[in-house]
């Protein structure tokens, strides 16, 4: 039988039939009068609405348009209530007072003016056919015209109780693999003596794919990796070889810190953003084996053989945001993945002073304490940058506090001798300033006054006041508030002059390959790798600073970039959407336009062009 | 005069539709009536059975509660085999005593009786309850379309001899006459001899807006056969050649085999066809023989399918299309494809290589030498070629568009409440075709062409030839909204499908109404005829899927709801052994028609209904994205297309 809780029908409440009356200028309309009219109105309505519900059905819709309504009123000889057309659903507000509940529809005053001279909407395109195979001999083909084989949910529900992809096989059939002819028999001859479990069995050409695709990922053969990574991200069916994926990754990013080989670390990380990028997947599983890859990769100590000459701080920066995209999507009440990411960056930037004094935990710090006094600069460099990536409240409540503390690491190092400690310094000022000048401009109240943030944040306290004092005069950063001013800053900074040493890093070793070559299809994500218009012929011997830059916009070209005679490589991806609405939280700098703008015509006392950069990766 | 005169009123009402009017001008004397009021005699059918009723019961509402009540105690207590076919009574029952309350404007009771006994109505019967429970006083009832269906009709139940028996008992003993009082006026009960029927025989046939249909509505023979093939001279030996040629020589005695199964099929005298000359159908001209040759050698080249050979699925989305685009026709050559918007437009595609040409201007039309050989195509424009036309004509939704057997026309239906009539060659509008009142839902082709019918809004179907303006047949008797129609294959019956949740069949020579069939549970928008003729397969708003034996007039199987979402696609392929759906919640289904025939031939000596509940013959499902169904078609060499539109990702 039906739903016992099924209400038959809900009414107008008086109450509205007064304030409508009162609309049209009748001021007291006695309680009878309303309930007579409330009755009425609430049965004319319910016509109107069974009736359109014929129009919606027969427009082959499954939901109600205003039109619908329109044409029922139209059938039923009623004047058509005129300019109701909206795009989306009409928005009900709803207002309380004087002993009175309303929901009103919200009319916006529009200026004609304004209409008239705003550039006219984009004309709408013109509908199209476009032809594919749903089905060859019983089949469905996996492209991305065809809904992936296995669902989110499916995925999701298999991974949480793997016993439900047993008990179905009827709908595993219906919903993946061809269950005709041959193959049916065979199924259902093995399904006899086969033992009940859930295999991910791999057909031949899935791991013919396979093969070819962790090749490329970490082959020499940039075109062929970018086509391999575009694979990884949109292919609808891979949901079955990813548990060998994530292995891949995992036991790469295992071996290559071991052996301190970057490029190949690289190539890891952009396989794990390609994975991340994928719609398809349903992710969860195998976070246990992404999130230490990818935390290692922030936070090593060493991730390449010469620190003070390759840029490792740009995959920090680069996995730094995989973390913060991870903890995005991935993070629920249950897993406490942020929390947990969160806590583990912390640990690493703990100090002596303040662990006593602020959280007072207890005794067990006491061994942090003496670790943390070592943690290697790089670390503190990766934690800053993980922390940073999570948002302005994160860098507000754990880093802020450690301010001094970290400010009296990076002095040291300054005035200490060795060369890559002094570079990864200059780098975790930089970063630190970078990553705190818009939480302290919102914190404080100007004037700034280097005195008081000397006081309050120790050695970083002169710089961070002129990076406060310019942030506030900069009219960007002005308008954007405190988590885009971060955007607009400078990528981290590396060795102020190019060094002259000559030690080509794995990744230079592929930069002549692919000058001035440029991939740019209308398909959803695609990469764009340019050289720079001075291809200069890499000469071991004189190896030139790399600069490699991944950009977010499709629409600028990289023609932007300021040439300063070093090669550059720019690899230029278009973001698919999810990861820009996630920038509205967290400080991830992604456009890359201001970089270059500020860095080619500011003439502020920017790093010079010629930096490594590989904070624009993602 | 007030409240005492309208009982009066309605014996003087009652009166003068018996013609009696010597009693009429005494009763008017004596009660002394204005002629005012005379002249407005014209109370509704419905207040006036309810006055001329009322006197014993209007007193007592809880009379209502308490007569319920013990009818649905003494059903409960019946035996079993009692127990389900009574049960039926209780809906119609409940409905008329709940229009009893609110006629007599005991508001109050009426909604609790509501509340109280609603929820466990059939779960069939809730949708029509909702609808009627906005009903809450008598003005209401007046022009509310299921009250008035429920008052002017009678609600047919059919109740076993011994069953029917039990209940006059009960109602004998009862002391109230309210439940016998609704029965007489408005329930019409069918005895049938033989045992009752079970739970499951009843839901199957149950659904109506009126109940089941009855028997003897469905006794009228039905010349389901197929009509003879006319004997189309092939080329024969350019023929053999271009098959040589094109297909790659994979199993040449098989085809052979199979080809000449196709042209020795025509069944020389079908028992259950109709005569050729029962309607008249129209001469086929030079062109429609040629086209007609071309199907039958395509057909020689066709793909047996069966569960273990799967038909592919070739499917066209239609792009940046949004919520506009209604419904879509493919041909029968499968070359063009058709789609009609919201926004009252109609496009036409092609989907071969060959471009959409118009016809020349009658000027240069006039040069054309007539008694070429090539006439027809050099009639056409040489330039001037699409891939995509346009037709504008309509204003409101375009609900429906076919193309003819033979290409050359186009038919749409909308919401502006006309069809009309397209040419392929002009691409203009040659006729629009009045006559419906409201929007119309429906339009479909003969398949020997000429005829086409339409349904709508205003709850009937008509008949047409494109020849004449005005229908040749009104098929009227559904009692909600006719929501598709459906020609059967040899053009002599046509299927509608209705809100009412009945199918009914209905004779194009004598315009009555042969079948009606009852069992759906939500209203019916899709009907599909099998190839040969005898079943006829519907799809529902609820996603179900019913055949239907045309013979019998009973549902022959009841497929479980696989769609969640309305089916608004059937087809058949060529050679009837798979049926394929598409629904909007995305996905396109297979169903093993051969199987599911075979089922019904089998128990059909046992007993009528089969209700089948596992999922052995869905064959498959295949998920679009996004994109729900607008139209199924299978090709000549049944290969299926779907048509649909891409909604976004979501």
């Amino acid at each position: 039988m039906g739903d016992s809780d099924f209400v038959y029908g809900s009414s107008l409440s008086i109450d509205s039939m007064k304030v409508i009356a009162e609309s049209i200028g009748i001021g007291s309309l006695g309680d009878d009068a309303a309930k007579e009219l409330a009755d009425d109105v609430t049965y004319r309505l319910k016509v109107i609405l069974q009736d359109a519900m014929k129009f919606m059905h027969h427009s082959k819709r499954q939901k109600l348009s205003i039109t619908d309504i329109d044409h029922t009123i139209k059938s039923k000889n009623i004047e058509p209530q005129y300019g109701f057309l909206q795009p989306d659903s009409l928005p009900f507000r709803f207002a309380s007072g004087g002993g009175r509940e309303l929901h009103f529809i919200e009319e916006k005053e529009i200026d004609l003016s304004e209409i008239l001279s705003a550039p006219p909407p984009k004309v709408p395109l013109d509908v199209s056919v476009r032809t594919h195979w749903l089905s060859v001999d019983g089949v469905q083909p996996t492209v991305p015209e065809n809904p992936p084989p296995l669902t989110k949910e499916i995925q999701k529900l298999e991974s949480v109780d793997p016993i439900s992809k047993l008990n179905k096989p009827t709908n595993k059939d219906a919903a993946g693999k061809p269950m005709c002819g041959k193959a049916a028999r065979l199924k259902a001859s093995e399904s006899v003596h086969v033992k009940q479990l859930a295999t991910h069995e791999l057909s031949v050409e899935q791991q013919l794919y396979y093969k070819e695709i962790t090749e490329a990922c970490v082959g020499s053969d940039e075109g062929r990796r970018a086509e391999a990574l575009q694979s990884l991200a949109c292919d609808p069916g891979l949901h079955e070889m990813l548990p060998r994926m994530c292995t891949f990754i995992s036991e790469g990013v295992k071996v290559n810190v071991v052996q301190n080989n970057l490029a190949l670390l690289i190539y890891l990380m952009r396989m794990v953003k390609a994975l991340l990028d994928n719609q398809s997947l349903y992710l969860e599983k195998y976070l246990h084996e992404l999130i230490p890859s990818v935390s290692t990769c922030i936070v090593s100590r060493q991730l390449c053989l010469r620190p003070e000459m390759d840029n490792h701080w740009a995959l920090r920066d680069f996995a730094s945001r995989l973390m913060a995209q991870i903890c995005k999507t991935f993070n629920t009440s249950t897993n406490n993945l942020q929390t947990r990411v969160t806590r583990l960056f912390a640990k690493a930037l703990q100090c002596p002073s303040q662990t006593n004094n602020e959280n007072g935990v207890g005794p067990s710090m006491v061994t942090t304490m003496k670790e943390s006094e070592k943690t290697p600069l790089a670390s503190l460099y990766g934690a800053v940058q993980g922390l940073a990536e999570l948002g302005p409240e994160v860098v507000k409540v754990f880093i802020l506090p450690r301010v001094r503390w970290l400010g009296e690491r990076v002095e040291g190092a300054l005035s200490g001798l060795g060369g890559a400690d002094r570079q990864a310094a200059g780098n975790l000022k930089q970063q630190l300033l970078k990553v705190l000048a818009p939480v302290v401009r919102q914190l404080r109240q100007p004037p700034d006054l280097p005195e008081e943030y000397k006081r309050d944040y120790g050695y970083l306290g002169p710089s961070l006041v002129q990076m406060v004092a310019k942030q506030r005069s900069s009219p960007a950063g002005g308008g954007g508030g405190g988590a885009v001013a971060v955007v607009t800053c400078t990528p981290p900074l590396v060795p102020s002059a190019p060094s002259p040493s000559p030690s080509p890093s794995p990744l230079q070793s592929h930069s002549h390959t692919f000058s001035t070559k440029t991939v740019e299809t209308v398909a959803t994500r695609n990469v764009v790798i340019s050289a720079s218009p001075t291809p200069q012929s890499p000469a071991p011997a004189t190896p030139p600073p790399q600069k490699f830059v991944i950009v977010a916009s499709q629409q600028k070209p990289p023609q932007a970039q300021p040439a300063s005679g070093a090669s550059h490589i720019v690899v230029h991806s278009s973001q698919p959407a999810i990861v820009r609405s996630q920038n509205v939280q967290a400080p991830v700098s992604v456009v890359a336009k201001p970089v270059f703008t500020r860095g080619g015509g500011g003439g502020a006392p920017q790093p010079p062009p010629e930096l490594d950069d590989l904070s624009h990766l993602a | 005069m007030g409240d005492k005169s309208t009982p009066l009123l309605a014996v003087l009402q009652l009166l003068r539709k018996y013609n009696l009017k010597g009693t009429e001008e005494i009763l008017r004397k004596e009660a002394s009536l204005g002629d005012a009021e005379y002249e407005n005699l014209d109370l509704p059918e419905v207040e006036l059975a309810s006055i001329l009723t009322a006197h014993h019961t209007e007193s007592d509402p809880y009379s209502y509660e308490f007569a319920y009540e013990s009818l649905k105690k003494f059903i409960e207590n019946s035996l079993d085999i009692y127990k389900y076919e009574l049960s039926t009574l209780l809906y119609p029952i409940f409905v008329h005593m709940y229009m009893v309350l609110i006629l007599y404007e005991h508001t109050t009771h009426a909604a609790n009786f509501l509340e109280k006994f609603g929820p466990e109505q059939e779960d069939y019967y809730q949708e029509d309850l909702k609808k009627f429970s906005i009903v809450k006083n008598k003005d209401q009832i007046k022009g509310n379309e299921l009250a008035e269906i429920y008052s002017s009709n009678k609600f047919v139940v059919q109740l076993s001899r011994d069953a029917s028996s039990q209940l006059k008992r009960f109602l004998h003993e009862q002391k109230t006459t309210v439940i016998i009082n609704i029965i007489n006026n408005h329930i019409q009960i069918e005895v049938h001899d033989g045992p009752g029927r079970s739970l499951a025989q009843i839901r199957a046939t149950a659904g109506g807006m009126l109940g089941e249909a009855t028997r003897n509505e469905n006794r009228t023979k039905v010349y389901y056969g197929l009509l003879k093939e006319p004997d189309i001279q092939l080329p024969p030996v350019p023929v053999e050649d271009e098959e040589e040629t094109e297909e790659t020589p994979d199993k040449p005695k098989k085809k052979k085999a199979k080809k000449d199964n196709i042209f020795m099929k025509k069944p020389k005298s079908d028992p259950n066809a109709p005569p050729s000359d029962r309607i008249p159908l129209p001469e086929m001209k030079e062109t429609d023989k040629l086209e007609k040759g071309k199907a039958l050698r395509e057909a020689s080249k066709r793909v047996h399918l069966g569960p273990d050979s799967l038909p592919s699925i070739c499917f066209y989305t239609l792009l940046n299309s949004g919520h506009t685009a209604i419904c879509a026709d493919i041909c029968d050559d499968s070359t063009l494809l058709a789609v009609g918007f919201n926004n009252s437009t109609i496009k036409v595609w092609t989907l071969t290589p060959v471009k959409l040409r118009g016809m020349k201007s009658a000027e240069k039309l006039q040069d054309i030498d007539r008694e070429a050989g090539d006439v027809l195509v050099r009639m056409m424009e040489e330039k001037d070629r699409d891939t995509c036309r346009t037709l504008f004509g309509h204003s409101g939704p375009v609900y429906k568009v076919a193309f003819d057997p033979f290409k050359n026309l186009l038919l749409s239906c909308s919401e502006d409440s006309t069809v009309r009539l397209w040419s392929l060659q002009c691409w203009t509008c040659l006729v629009v075709y009045r006559g419906h009142v409201w929007p119309v839902w429906a339009v479909r082709w003969s398949p020997h062409g000429h005829y086409f019918a339409s349904a709508g809004h205003d709850r009937a179907a008509r008949l047409w030839a494109t020849d004449h303006h005005q229908p040749l047949r009104i098929f009227a008797g559904h009692l909600s909204d006719v929501d598709c129609v459906q020609f059967h294959p040899n053009s002599n019956y046509i299927a509608t499908g209705s809100s009412d949740r009945t199918i009914r069949v209905w004779d194009c020579l004598t315009g009555t109404q042969v079948r009606i069939m009852t069992g759906h549970k939500s209203p019916i928008f899709v009907l599909s005829f099998s190839v040969c003729g005898r079943w006829l397969a519907s799809g529902g708003g609820g996603g179900e899927l019913m055949i239907w034996d045309i013979s019998t007039g009973l549902p022959a199987a009841t497929l479980p709801p696989a769609h969640t979402a309305p089916i608004h696609a059937l087809a058949f392929s060529r050679d009837g052994t798979i049926l394929s759906t598409g629904s909007l919640d995305c996905s396109i289904k297979l169903w093993d028609f051969t199987a599911i025939t075979e089922e019904v031939s089998g128990e059909e000596i046992g007993n009528n209904s089969t209700v089948q509940k596992d999922d052995r013959f869905l064959l498959r499902s295949f998920p679009t994205k996004n994109s729900p169904i607008k139209d199924l078609h299978f090709t000549r060499r049944n290969l299926l297309l779907g048509v649909g539109s891409y909604e976004g990702s979501s």
